[in-house]
């Protein structure tokens, strides 16, 4: 391995956000698929007084999707002002940018076909564009499923102050306009789910095949924090 | 209430940040005291039509009147040093002009209003209104109702409250309803009507949001009153059909205060239309605890489980039903084990009224009709077919020319 270089690619910061992010999608999916459509029943043994099934879920739910909106807020944050990296920057369309995604995904539908004609040692635009599709869908469901959580708010209070419904409906009443009601709402906050399972298996299949075919070690990234690159790359 | 009161009220719910302070609600009193009296100073519309008289009628007394003004004060979210000021307000019911016109609908806002078993203290003091016009339940027709009509707008022209029943149809230049002798259409007939309106109140949800009549296709292009008049306070009162509660309690509110109630983002009353029905659902219990009707008759249905996944749309429905329940609280649609179909929201026949959860979604057919959809891929296939053949007979017939140039 004298030829290969160890390179830091995700800091620690970047791991938790990915696993957390990981772990809180799972959770929504499951109890976001109970709460729209209940496939379980509770032991109906149970009195309705003892029995918190829908409300855990629905607990289970709120809770991820918080942990999710804040990592949100702070992988937004470390777009522009990551001291390790600034994401943002491979957003921009640049010539650079524009070719270096398109290389990228030549090097993919041709099956690693050599020479690269792209630096692998750095996250490059394929990437990270995909990386702010996922979040973009992250930020819309953050505002469909805040609108549908201050339904409940009818009286204007909140444990925390009237502040907090009043917040969530000057952020999310919007989407009652765009997306025609709160039917509507509920209905693009139920498709995303698919959008996002659909983007975690391509990511997930992208990051395997990459490891396998680009032979860096690319999966250690999001567990180790490092791969490997040859040291003529490119 | 008093402020002691108040203030025990706010200790008690300190995590609480109560919107309106003593001091709002005193200023309000004195403000609807003031207007009460000087409404009290105007002679009734009608001589002979006085709610205790008709209270009397039925045998109904003040203890009840009274029990129903507190019911009211507490539907209009009002502190309960408001209820001697609401059963004012109910007595002066007859100097308020009202006329109400039907339009595109089935006249079910009426019919809930007539056809219950034993009147309501509601329906009562609807009997005791100054109704100028209906012409569901007036005797006069035709070229004398219009007359009628007439005379009213001319009487109390800037004063009455339009009541509009039924949707506006666009379609056919609004050829769909006319009224009148002179066949004049819903839409001029709304527009006239409520330009010389103090307010205008959308009865039911037809009125409000177009309702079943706007149902997909929506043939007759029909609207609700909302989207075809302006510069009007207009007070969407939704409901397949409204609670004569609702009614009642808002026209006190325009009688107490001379202004209409605070209203949603939908121009609903806030103290009817402000919760959600789920909220306050007695088979909420169930829900937390994940106990559904999975189908009508079953173990769940008889024990009163929740009606979420038989498609109950309590979850998207803002609504006080479930507070103040049909037919004297009788009981309500949730209550009866059918669930709620979301009557008072827009769009609810396509998007509300069926019996799956949203998530198991709208359904329709094929693009919005088989043979519809057929017929335009079809044409359109042949178009871009024609197109080409164009395009390509058009290049072949310039290349052959050239061809013999060449040869």
């Amino acid at each position: 391995m004298s030829d290969r270089v160890r390179i830091k690619r995700m800091t620690p910061a970047m791991r938790i956000i990915h696993w957390a992010t990981v772990f809180a999608v799972i959770v929504c999916v499951i109890t976001g698929y109970y709460i729209a459509y209940p496939f379980y029943q509770a032991q109906i043994s149970v009195e309705a007084t003892e029995s918190f099934v829908m409300a855990w879920n629905r607990w289970g739910h709120f809770i991820s999707a918080i942990i999710l909106d804040v990592t949100a807020i702070w992988v937004i944050y470390l777009y522009f002002f990551s001291r390790f990296e600034k994401p943002y920057k491979k957003l921009l369309p640049t010539r650079a940018n524009i070719v270096e995604y398109g290389r990228v995904v030549y090097n993919l539908i041709t099956l690693n076909r050599k020479p690269k004609g792209f630096d692998t040692r750095h996250n490059d635009s394929f990437n990270i564009v995909n990386f702010a599709i996922l979040h973009l869908m992250l930020i819309l469901m953050l505002f469909t499923g805040l609108q549908l959580y201050v339904h409940g708010f009818g009286s204007g209070h909140s444990a925390i102050g009237a502040w907090w419904p009043w917040m969530l409906h000057l952020v999310t009443d919007w989407t009652l306009w765009a997306f025609g009601g709160k039917v509507g709402v509920r209905v693009v906050h139920h498709a995303l789910m698919y959008g996002i399972l659909a983007w975690a298996m391509l990511h997930i299949y992208y990051q395997i095949w990459r490891t396998i075919f680009w032979r860096e070690g690319d999966i250690n990234i999001v567990f180790g924090g490092e791969k490997f690159a040859r040291k003529r790359s490119a | 209430m008093n402020q002691w009161m108040t203030e025990q009220i706010h200790a008690a719910h300190s995590n609480r940040i109560e919107p309106r302070e003593q001091a709002y609600y005193d200023a309000l009193f004195e403000k609807s005291k003031a207007r009460l009296e000087s409404l009290r100073a105007e002679a009734p519309l009608h001589e002979g039509m006085d709610i205790h008289a008709a209270l009397a009628e039925e045998g109904m007394d003040r203890r009840d009147f009274m029990k129903w003004a507190s019911a009211t004060t507490a539907t209009l979210m009002l502190p309960a040093m408001f209820q001697p000021l609401v059963a004012e307000a109910a007595e002066l019911f007859n100097r308020v002009p009202v006329i109400w016109t039907n339009l595109q609908d089935c006249a079910g806002n009426t019919e809930a209003l007539l056809r219950t078993s034993a009147p309501t203290i509601d329906e009562l003091i609807l009997d005791v209104i100054s109704l100028e016009f209906h012409e569901v339940i007036m005797a006069a027709a035709g070229h004398e109702a219009e007359a009628q009509l007439e005379d009213a707008m001319a009487t109390f022209k800037g004063r009455y409250i339009l009541a509009v029943e039924g949707s506006i149809p666009l379609g056919l230049d609004g050829q769909y309803g006319v009224k009148g002798p002179h066949a004049e259409t819903y839409l001029d007939h709304v527009r006239r009507v409520g330009a010389d309106a103090f307010a205008i109140v959308a009865m039911g949800s037809c009125a409000a949001f177009g309702g079943v009549p706007a149902a997909y296709p929506n043939p007759t292009n029909a609207v609700g009153v909302k989207d075809v008049v302006r510069g009007k306070p207009i007070i969407n009162l939704s409901g397949c059909p409204v609670h004569p509660h609702n009614i009642t309690s808002t026209i006190i509110h325009v009688i107490l205060t001379g202004q209409p109630p605070a209203l949603d983002n939908l121009m609903r009353p806030r103290f009817a239309y402000g919760y959600r029905i789920h909220d306050n659902c007695e088979r909420r219990a169930h829900f937390d605890a994940g106990h559904f009707v999975e189908e009508f008759g079953d173990h769940g249905a008889k024990h009163n489980y929740c009606l979420y996944k038989v498609g109950c749309k309590g979850p998207m429905t803002f609504n006080n039903c479930s507070i103040i329940r049909f037919n004297d609280g009788a009981n309500w649609p949730v209550g009866v084990g059918r669930g709620c179909i979301g009557c008072s929201e827009p769009d609810f026949w396509d998007k509300y009224a069926h019996e799956r959860p949203v998530a198991a979604g709208v359904r329709m057919a094929p693009f919005g009709g088989v043979e519809k959809s057929v017929d335009y891929f079809g044409l359109g296939l042949l178009t871009a077919v024609g197109i080409g053949i164009a395009v390509h007979a058009t290049a072949s017939i310039m290349a052959g020319k050239k061809d013999e140039e060449n040869a």
